[in-house]
């Protein structure tokens, strides 16, 4: 063999040096974080946590009477410490979960609605009662999936809608409902009905941007009737909470007290921790802290609670109107539906225009593993609402959109 | 070919695809801003409910078991806690048709049986009247107050349309004593005409009505005032009578009495009548007891500088066509201790005249003789007090006490400011804590207070107010006796007798003002109106009972040192 036929073996030459500026450390992530997020969104957020610690303080010695027993005496501010510490671990999911790129936190929902599901299932088998519902789960800790199901759920729906864009052929809202039909089984089967509720309702939102024909869209609110007058037949408990909000209930039902306190501070209320009518109020912490921020804040700042989350859902479905991607407008609509959605339910019920519910404020309330489960949701938001704020985006065409938005 | 078709199928494909994208995206967008309209609706249904409630539904009143457990209505006491005003459940008789709601007749029994077994419990009713109120149907009150042992009896009759309601009661245990001060509470349950009203808010504010209010009254001061002063007024037979003990330190009034008084129990038209009260209320010309205030205010200028000056007293001072007269000649001459002793309105003109009318008009603005009393409750009356700057004529009198009509209030308020080494303080009915008495504004020198004093105590001991010393209270004090003004000038038998005194003299303590309304000349006044006859001995009665309960005891060897004006008074020694 001559020299000439010996393969080439190339030696190691100069390595080219990779361009400076795409190193990727944790610094610059999370200066790329803070420039994709929306802050004004995190603001929000970050008051609503911070006058919900406000509002479990001031409502917390009002549980911790009612829950104490002759055996284990609760100090006045126990919920506000625990409150506290589901808190900060919920804000630490919220930052986590706003890490993610969107594509993994949708992976991540996804995961995490099939983990959910799985443990909705289990829940009749091996959960533990409380007030005459299954509804958690215990390990060492206690959780309630369907708190968790909340955010995957929207997630998960979100995206087999989108399979449209990728297949126009492929029933994504008939495969969707199957999904809804399965998860309100599994949540009738505690019973939970608020829940269903609020699955129900964030289900239809995320088909209606899925864009089905408004005919259509008049069957399933027909059909949703008929499922509510069919729960009201054939589930007590809901047929005892319409008939107590239809025929104004017994003096002393939790809706009366609850209108009691919220009236009792007028509108400036009675000072913080002065309050006297949340003492006799049942779930002060819980459902009915919009009250009890009534009576001790007074009905102004019920109002400004109102604005804030008014502030919420629109400052991120606004946003949604120049997005481009149909997966994040369905996923961020979905959450948002679900969050605003419980927080206005939760508002009407303690203003009595809607029959009550069993529904935390979200952000707000004492709820211990729901609130991380709510921290989450924001978290997921954050995550699929990034942004790089150096793209110029198309923008919304009123006109075309007008002509040719409806699908037929 | 085939790889041609083949591409352009997926092409196609491509396109449709990106249609399908493109219209799914529109689509989501334009919906999405359905669902903000969906938010912003249900936001404004919140905020219109929350304005809605905030406006129109009342905020529920509050009441934790506390709460109703505090009485009603705040309680009223004396300054050492003994009640003047409760509030306590008291019973009702109800008569109420429908109680039975059997549509059929209202009482088992018949009605004329029903109200012949009320006539058995409460034997006072009209068994006519009360049959016929029962068959009429009409529901109404039977009767106001139950005793609890008569609701039981009721209760024993058997008929279910006697409802026996409890009402709360504003009762006042000690009858219509201190009835001024008190006023009482109208059928709206709004305090009215004395410390009922001022305090109505404080009473029934939640937050307050649990503790007592306390007054500067003593009930048992208040006791012996209104007692002397009742059988003083009804012994010469006078038109209405007023008092008042006032603590000279702090202003405290321990007793204020105005006769005839109300039963705050139980208001009707002759109670109605009495409300008025003569303390604050009413202004009258009180005559020579202000003589002192105008030796003070002539000392205090230095235009008295010697006491045994002697002034001429035999003929009246003639002011134009006016002429100032005594009602009898006491001497040729006299000095300043014989004038108070004697009351002399000639020899007070005198002195009046020397001051003059500017500085005298000054003091008695000082002693708070312009403007209404200084006092809490809510009637108090303006006095008439010469506007401008006075006239000779004026000045003169003023001086002993005419052509300026002031209330006893302020009378006692000045004298308190005269014995008390020269501070006036206005009076209070709240009980003032040892050491927080306001500071007040000095009128007189302690110099002249301390004369002034010698020269009161002079007065009951020498003088027209004899019967008003009290063995070894150190009485001393002024009478004076005024004609009350009527048609046409003055009456020359309707006056105004009123006896300003103050005790223990040798270091005052407190003010009793006396004053008798249109007093006749009875038997027990020996047939005289005049104050030295009727307004001084019901101060020598009231001071010896008053006395020892406010902490002064009798004592006969002690006294204020009169050694030195003594020489001057006929009847005294040297």
């Amino acid at each position: 063999m001559s020299a000439g036929s010996r393969p080439y073996i190339p030696g190691p030459g100069e390595r080219i040096a990779k361009p400076a500026g795409l190193r990727r450390d944790r610094r610059t992530e999370l200066r790329i974080w803070w420039r994709e997020i929306d802050r004004t969104l995190l603001l929000i957020v970050v008051l609503l946590m911070g006058f919900g610690s406000l509002a479990v303080a001031v409502a917390s010695p009002a549980s911790a009477h009612r829950l104490s027993t002759s055996a284990v005496q609760l100090p006045d501010l126990y919920f506000f410490w625990m409150h506290l510490r589901w808190q900060f671990l919920g804000f630490v999911a919220m930052i986590g979960a706003s890490m993610l790129p969107r594509e993994s936190a949708r992976r991540a929902g996804i995961l995490l609605g099939a983990a959910m599901l799985v443990a909705l299932v289990l829940v009749p088998l091996v959960g533990y009662e409380v007030n005459g519902a299954k509804r958690w789960l215990r390990f060492g800790f206690t959780i309630q999936p369907s708190e968790f199901l909340k955010p995957a759920f929207a997630i998960g729906v979100a995206w087999i809608l989108s399979w449209r864009v990728r297949d126009p052929h492929l029933p994504v809202v008939g495969i969707s409902a199957g999904v809804m039909a399965l998860v309100a089984a599994l949540l009738m089967a505690q019973p939970d009905f608020g829940s269903t509720i609020l699955f129900a309702g964030v289900w239809f939102v995320l088909v209606l941007l899925s864009g089905i024909p408004v005919k259509r869209m008049g069957w399933l609110m027909g059909a949703g009737v008929l499922c509510m007058t069919a729960t009201y037949f054939l589930y007590d408990n809901a047929r005892h909470r319409i008939d107590a909000f239809l025929g104004g209930g017994t003096a002393f039902d939790q809706v009366d007290l609850a209108s009691r306190t919220l009236l009792a501070g007028g509108w400036t209320g009675s000072g913080m921790w002065l309050g006297i009518r949340k003492m006799s109020l049942p779930e002060a912490h819980t459902d009915y802290i919009f009250s009890v921020i009534g009576e001790e804040f007074g009905l102004l700042t019920c109002a400004l609670v109102v604005v804030l989350y008014l502030a919420f859902t629109v400052r991120i479905l606004v946003r949604l109107v120049n997005e481009e991607d149909l997966f994040t407008i369905l996923a961020a609509a979905g959450l948002t539906a679900q969050i605003g959605g419980q927080a206005f339910i939760n508002i009407l019920v303690n203003l009595q225009l809607f029959p009550s519910k069993g529904m935390t404020l979200p952000l707000i309330s004492y709820g211990g593993s729901s609130t991380v489960a709510l921290c989450l949701t924001v978290g997921f938001l954050l995550a699929i609402t990034r942004r790089n704020p150096f793209l110029s985006r198309e923008k919304f065409d009123w006109k075309h959109a007008l002509s040719s938005g409806d699908m037929q | 070919m085939t790889a041609l078709s083949v591409s352009t199928a997926i092409s196609s494909g491509r396109v449709a695809l990106v249609n399908v994208r493109q219209r799914s995206l529109l689509t989501a967008r334009l919906r999405v801003l359905w669902v903000v309209a969906g938010f912003v609706l249900v936001a404004i249904a919140a905020l219109a409910r929350i304005g809605i409630l905030g406006l129109f539904e009342d905020a529920p009143q509050s009441r934790s078991l506390s709460e109703a457990l505090l009485p009603p209505r705040g309680e009223i006491t004396d300054r050492n806690g003994v009640p003047l005003a409760r509030a306590f459940p008291a019973y009702a008789l109800w008569y109420n048709p429908r109680a039975l709601d059997d549509g059929g007749a209202p009482l088992i029994k018949s009605p004329a049986e029903v109200a012949r077994e009320l006539a058995h419990i409460f034997p006072d009713i009209d068994v006519q009247d009360v049959t016929r109120r029962l068959a009429s149907g009409r529901p109404g009150y039977l009767r106001r107050r139950l005793l609890p042992e008569e609701a039981n009896k009721v209760q024993a009759i058997g008929e279910i349309a006697l409802e026996i309601p409890q009402e709360t009661e504003r009762f006042y245990p000690q009858g219509s004593m201190a009835a001024h001060v008190l006023g009482y509470v109208g059928a709206d349950g709004h305090g009215k005409v004395g410390m009922e009203e001022v305090l109505d808010k404080r009473l029934r504010d939640p937050a307050h009505r649990g503790e007592p209010a306390a007054l500067s009254i003593d009930m048992r001061v208040q006791g012996a005032l209104e007692d002397e002063l009742k059988s003083g007024m009804l012994a010469v037979d006078a038109m209405g009578a007023a008092g008042i003990i006032l603590d000279v330190d702090s202003g405290e009034v321990l007793a204020l009495a105005s006769l005839p008084a109300f039963d705050p129990n139980k208001i009707d038209a002759a109670g109605e009548k009495n409300m008025f009260n003569r303390v604050t209320n009413q202004v009258y010309e009180l005559g020579s007891t202000f003589k002192p205030l105008t030796v003070a205010a002539a000392i205090d200028a230095g235009v008295v500088t010697d006491l045994s000056k002697r002034y001429q007293a035999n003929r009246p001072l003639e002011i134009g066509r006016f002429k100032i007269r005594d009602s009898h000649t006491i001497g040729d001459t006299l000095n300043v201790p014989e004038t108070l002793i004697h009351s002399s309105n000639i020899v007070t003109a005198q002195i009046a005249d020397a001051l003059g009318g500017k500085a005298l008009k000054r003091t008695m603005a000082d002693l708070g003789m312009n403007e209404r009393p200084y006092i809490e409750l809510p009637a108090r009356g303006f006095p008439i007090w010469p506007s401008g700057e006075w006239p000779r004529l004026r000045t003169m009198t003023v001086s002993y006490g005419h052509g300026i009509a002031v209330t006893p209030l302020h009378l006692a308020s000045a004298y308190a400011a005269m014995v008390n080494g020269g501070i006036w303080r206005p009076a209070t009915l709240y009980k003032v804590e040892p050491g927080h008495a306001p500071r007040g504004r000095r009128v007189f020198k302690a110099s002249t207070s301390a004369r002034m004093n010698q020269l009161l105590r002079m007065i009951a001991v020498y003088g027209t107010g004899r019967k008003a010393d009290a063995p070894g209270f150190r009485v001393g004090g002024k009478t004076g006796s005024a004609e009350k003004p009527g048609a046409g000038g003055y009456r020359h038998h309707s006056l105004i007798s009123t006896f300003a005194a103050a005790f223990p003299m040798d270091r005052p303590r407190y003010v009793v003002i006396v004053m008798l309304d249109e007093p006749k000349g009875t038997a027990a006044s020996s047939y005289q109106r005049t104050a030295a006859w009727n307004a001084a001995p019901i101060v020598g009665k009231v001071v010896p009972r008053v006395g020892p309960l406010l902490g002064v005891m009798p004592d006969e060897t002690r006294d204020i040192d009169l050694t030195d004006l003594k020489p001057l008074v006929h009847g005294g020694e040297g």
